[in-house]
């Protein structure tokens, strides 16, 4: 097994106000190279625990570790080093798709013809290179969704992390974007891939955790996972049957 | 690098929002010109005005005639004569006219006999011959100044001191004739002086300015031009409280927190923007202010001698304004309350900086309060400029008020923005 490029150990996260803890003494280990899958009903804590890892949240208790060094004391080398696709789209809509990842490249501290260069590759992956020069409030759901992995992976992270890469998205983009992950994977790009869906988990994750309730359920190999409950045949039954069937809001 | 590149983002959001661009451009310009307009009446009413003054000369001798004719020489007072007393106070109580003098019948024989009975006396008391006088004693010379109530206080003390005036000179003259008089025997002598005590004392008056246009006064245009500019330009909050509070919800600013050493450069980028953005603004006015206003039949923008001293108030109010608003940008969660809460408190600094009326027009205890306003700093500082020709170590007090002001607002923006980065 790879070394572990995320450490967290036994962290708490208790909103003010909330009765409950989002995160509950929770543990995990990711592996470099793996596309660990981050899995869990809707209030599980995945969110949360994202923040946490990208350095914007500091636990009550515990720590993390990214890369060999504390989030909490690092946080500014560590950003560095990592990409974040977040749920919500995070681009300017009055701009270009260009201007954007022209804009983000530049905050990357990346150089000019650097930005240049890598804008028209992942344009071109991502099927948007005829829309460049269009504003972002003109683009539909998915090429929204597209652009705003694109502005994650500018500056080749080592640790690429995806909060609901694919939602909203149609067919066709959901191939896009997971046909790009899977190359990613290739390139030893260690991906943090937070998703409801559970069929894309289970196709393109090496390793998955599954949390309810800020408490670690369950975690490793889905497919070994899934042959360790008899009653199980996907990822989505063993899914239901650690987490229950009632609705979470 | 990284802040040029926000400055270049923020100037291409604010080319692609018409709407912000008005408010930023077209709202102060047509604010400048509409106040300059509406407040030229009451400037010139203030300084330029000619006050109708009915005259009723029953006196019909030199006392009358001499009333007049120094009354007259006041650029400011214009003579309605009229026969009639009461037609005069009828007119005067209606409110047509805003004020009467009334010279009664005699009032020259009466003072004439008075000065007599007064030298006489004089003589008498230190023992020289006295002639003999008539020894009637003649009533007061009542001469009656009417004000319609509705007049200003300041009118009403001018008229009533110039009259008094002319009396007390006329008075005067009449003593040291009759003085002559007395003196030669009452014979006409050929030598006999005539005094002016007008020529024996002049009070000069000038504006204390070393201004190459000496006769500059505040006018609506010297006092709407930089107040409103100044207003318009902490108006800045708008497009920049309204751009950061909706790149937060957004969540565009999100991926810049998510990317490592950016929240300075951000915040920098987009400080240095908007003062530019304020600087623009600033000469824009001035502009309008030279060139629209005398179109509009305003008088011109002047702008004194230290245009270096006027750039680096523009510049230090152009920091202040941009500073506030970056501080309401980051303070308020919501756009609504940035945006209320900016604009109102923006108004009342406007108010107590003396944008709206001269700050030493208001209560004492608002004047006192008015000198914490950026606004009053800066006005004063553009006042001195303009009006008093000041030298930049004069202004500089104020300016360095402007600057602190900045460089305090964006110190606890840049802390307040950065202790939410991370929760």
């Amino acid at each position: 097994m790879n070394e572990a490029i995320v450490q967290i150990h036994s962290i708490t996260k208790q909103y003010k106000g909330s009765q409950q803890p989002a995160i509950s003494d929770l543990s995990l280990q990711i592996p470099s190279g793996s596309v660990y899958g981050l899995l869990g009903p809707n209030g599980a804590g995945k969110s949360t625990l994202v923040m946490m890892l990208c350095g914007l949240m500091n636990p009550d208790t515990g720590s993390i570790s990214l890369l060999g060094m504390n989030v909490q004391e690092n946080g500014n080398t560590i950003r560095k080093r990592i990409g974040v696709a977040p749920q919500d789209i995070a681009l300017f809509p009055t701009l270009t798709a260009f201007e954007n990842l022209f804009y983000f490249g530049k905050m990357y501290g990346l150089e000019t013809t650097r930005i240049r260069k890598k804008i028209n590759e992942y344009l071109e992956i991502f099927g948007l290179a005829d829309k460049a020069h269009q504003r972002v409030h003109t683009f539909s759901g998915g090429m929204k969704r597209r652009l705003n992995l694109i502005a994650a992976i500018l500056h080749d992270p080592t640790l690429l992390i995806l909060d609901e890469p694919t939602a909203g998205v149609d067919v066709q983009s959901r191939n896009i974007v997971l046909e790009f992950l899977l190359t990613l994977k290739t390139k030893n790009i260690t991906l943090l891939y937070s998703s409801h869906f559970l069929e894309e988990a289970e196709k393109i994750c090496t390793q998955i955790a599954i949390i309810d309730e800020g408490k670690l359920v369950a975690e490793g190999v889905p497919g070994v996972l899934i042959g360790e409950h008899q009653d199980c045949t996907t990822l989505e039954s063993l899914f239901l049957k650690l987490t229950g069937k009632q609705i979470r809001d | 690098m990284k802040v040029l590149a926000t400055i270049k983002k923020e100037a291409i959001l604010m080319i692609r929002d018409p709407g912000g661009l008005a408010l930023i451009f077209l709202m102060p310009l047509g604010l400048v010109i509409v106040m300059a307009l509406i407040q030229d009446a009451p400037f010139r009413d203030y300084q330029e005005t000619k006050l109708e003054v009915v005259f009723v000369d029953n006196d019909k001798d030199s006392l009358g005639k001499k009333i007049q004719i120094a009354i007259l020489q006041s650029p400011n007072i214009q003579f309605v004569n009229e026969s009639d007393s009461n037609k005069a106070r009828s007119v005067v109580r209606s409110g047509k006219y805003k004020a009467a003098i009334l010279i009664p019948p005699g009032a020259s024989e009466s003072l004439r006999k008075k000065n007599k009975q007064l030298i006489a006396r004089i003589f008498s008391n230190l023992g020289y011959p006295a002639p003999a006088v008539d020894s009637t004693e003649w009533p007061p010379i009542n001469i009656q100044v009417l004000f319609d109530p509705a007049i200003k206080v300041n009118y009403k003390q001018a008229l009533a001191g110039g009259v008094e005036k002319v009396i007390a000179n006329v008075q005067s003259e009449w003593i040291v004739d009759q003085l002559q008089n007395q003196l030669s025997g009452n014979t006409s002598p050929k030598g006999k002086m005539k005094v002016d005590f007008t020529k024996v004392m002049h009070v000069q008056q000038q504006y204390a300015s070393k201004n190459k246009n000496e006769n500059m006064v505040l006018n609506s245009v010297q006092h709407n031009v930089p107040a409103w500019t100044m207003f318009a330009m902490f108006f800045i909050l708008f497009p920049l409280a309204g751009n950061f509070i909706k790149e937060r919800e957004e969540g565009s600013m999100l991926r810049l927190r998510l990317i490592s050493g950016t929240q300075f450069p951000v915040m920098a980028g987009k400080f240095l923007f908007y003062f530019g953005v304020c600087l623009l603004q600033f000469m824009l006015m001035i502009i309008v202010g030279i060139l629209i206003m005398p179109l509009l039949g305003l008088q011109q923008l002047v702008l004194g001698n230290n245009i270096a001293g006027m750039l680096l108030t523009a510049a230090s109010v152009a920091m202040a304004a941009t500073g506030y608003g970056l501080l309401i940008a980051v303070f308020f969660r919501t756009p609504q309350q940035a945006l209320s809460f900016g604009s109102i408190s923006v108004v009342i600094l406007a108010a107590l900086g003396g944008v709206w009326v001269p700050v030493y027009v208001m209560p004492e205890i608002l004047q006192s309060i008015s000198r914490f306003s950026p606004l009053n700093w800066g006005l004063e500082s553009f006042n001195n400029l303009f009006l008093r020709d000041a030298s930049t170590l004069a202004i500089l007090p104020d300016v360095l008020k402007l600057i602190a002001f900045a460089l305090i607002t964006l110190t606890v923006s840049i802390f307040i923005h950065k202790s939410r980065t991370i929760s």
